[in-house]
């Protein structure tokens, strides 16, 4: 599978070599990105980071406050693939305060090299960072694309 | 292994009581090309887990393991690359040491980077630095700062005959990690 970034029509999704991820919506149309498998190439920012740019350019202009960020079945992650949240959590504070959206990290309890990873990027992103750590599997949610009304250029 | 008996055969009783005491050595050499990385960190984290039962150490020596064979493939050039990893229950130690073919500049490089990096007595401090400075296009750069952060090991490098070890060790039980900032739910 080679790598892709697709933007167009109403999903942005992302797939690497292992891994993917994609742009879904909530049970109450709230934005969620899962990401599946795992990030082990020698340079994954080469899509990651255009993939984090064109899903940040989308929650600016929803005026978004908040984006699930779903790991529960994203298996590894390896440095490499981890600066791009770097990059992504940089992008936001580039943003006035007022405009400024929560990444909210959705990690496994039986994936232990989640915790330790996002305590660092929590200790990085600051008040831009919440971690909710699940013991289950992901709650039973319809899949929908986001954003539904499709993607503004 | 060094141990009489493979560690997977004994039952988790029977484990724990032969792991107590002996010197625990994995040794492996390889020529992997980049896709069996993967492969490499699950057998390093399963092991660990029968290596250190109990202990809660093997997501951090298999991200240990992951990133500096990372590392160790780049640079090289396709040769061989040696594994070994030695758990001491009775001195509270766990190691891994990665040796590959380095030139002699790439040493120097990755001596300065280690360098800076102990010259800082906070892990997590060093880390963060390492995120503000590492250009996010760039390939690598923060694996050493991750691997003495996230897994709680020291890091020291040799150069010998043109061949690099990197050595990354710790405790086997390590506290829990705490962070600053940031909410969790």
């Amino acid at each position: 599978m080679g790598d892709s970034v697709e933007g167009r029509g109403s999903t942005l999704r992302v797939a690497g070599e292992k891994f993917s991820a994609e742009v879904l919506s909530g049970l109450r149309g709230e934005p969620r990105v899962e990401f599946r498998g795992t990030i082990s190439s020698s340079n994954p920012a080469e899509v990651l980071n255009p993939f984090v740019e064109a899903v940040h350019a989308q929650l600016v202009a929803r005026r978004a406050s908040e984006i699930s960020v779903d790991f529960l079945d994203l298996e590894f992650c390896n440095s490499s693939g981890f600066k791009s949240f770097v990059f992504w959590l940089e992008q936001i504070r580039r943003l006035p305060e007022a405009q400024r959206y929560r990444l909210r990290f959705i990690s496994s309890a039986g994936r232990r090299w989640q915790r330790v990873s996002l305590l660092a990027l929590t200790s990085f992103g600051g008040e831009n960072v919440t971690i909710e750590t699940l013991s289950t599997s992901r709650p039973a949610c319809p899949v929908r694309p986001w954003p539904a009304g499709g993607a503004q250029s | 292994m060094t141990t009489e008996r493979s560690v997977a055969e004994l039952s988790d009783p029977q484990r724990r009581q032969a792991v107590g005491g002996e010197v625990i050595h994995l040794m492996l050499r390889m020529r992997p090309p980049w896709v069996f990385i993967d492969e490499i960190r699950r057998f390093t984290e399963s092991f660990c887990a029968c290596a250190c039962p109990g202990a809660n150490r093997e997501a951090g020596m298999a991200l240990a393991v992951h990133e500096l064979m990372q590392n160790a493939i780049t640079t090289s050039r396709g040769e061989d690359i040696d594994l070994v990893f030695e758990v001491e229950p009775r001195a509270d130690r766990v190691s891994v040491s990665i040796t590959n073919r380095c030139a002699s500049e790439e040493f120097e490089t990755l001596r300065d980077r280690i360098e800076r990096m102990n010259r800082e007595p906070d892990a997590l401090a060093h880390y963060l630095e390492v995120m503000r400075e590492t250009p996010s296009k760039d390939r690598g750069g923060l694996g050493l700062a991750r691997v003495r952060f996230e897994a709680q090991l020291s890091l020291s490098a040799a150069w010998v005959g043109g061949r690099v070890t990197v050595r990354a060790e710790g405790r086997i039980r390590v506290p829990a990690l705490h962070a600053i900032g940031g909410t969790h739910v």
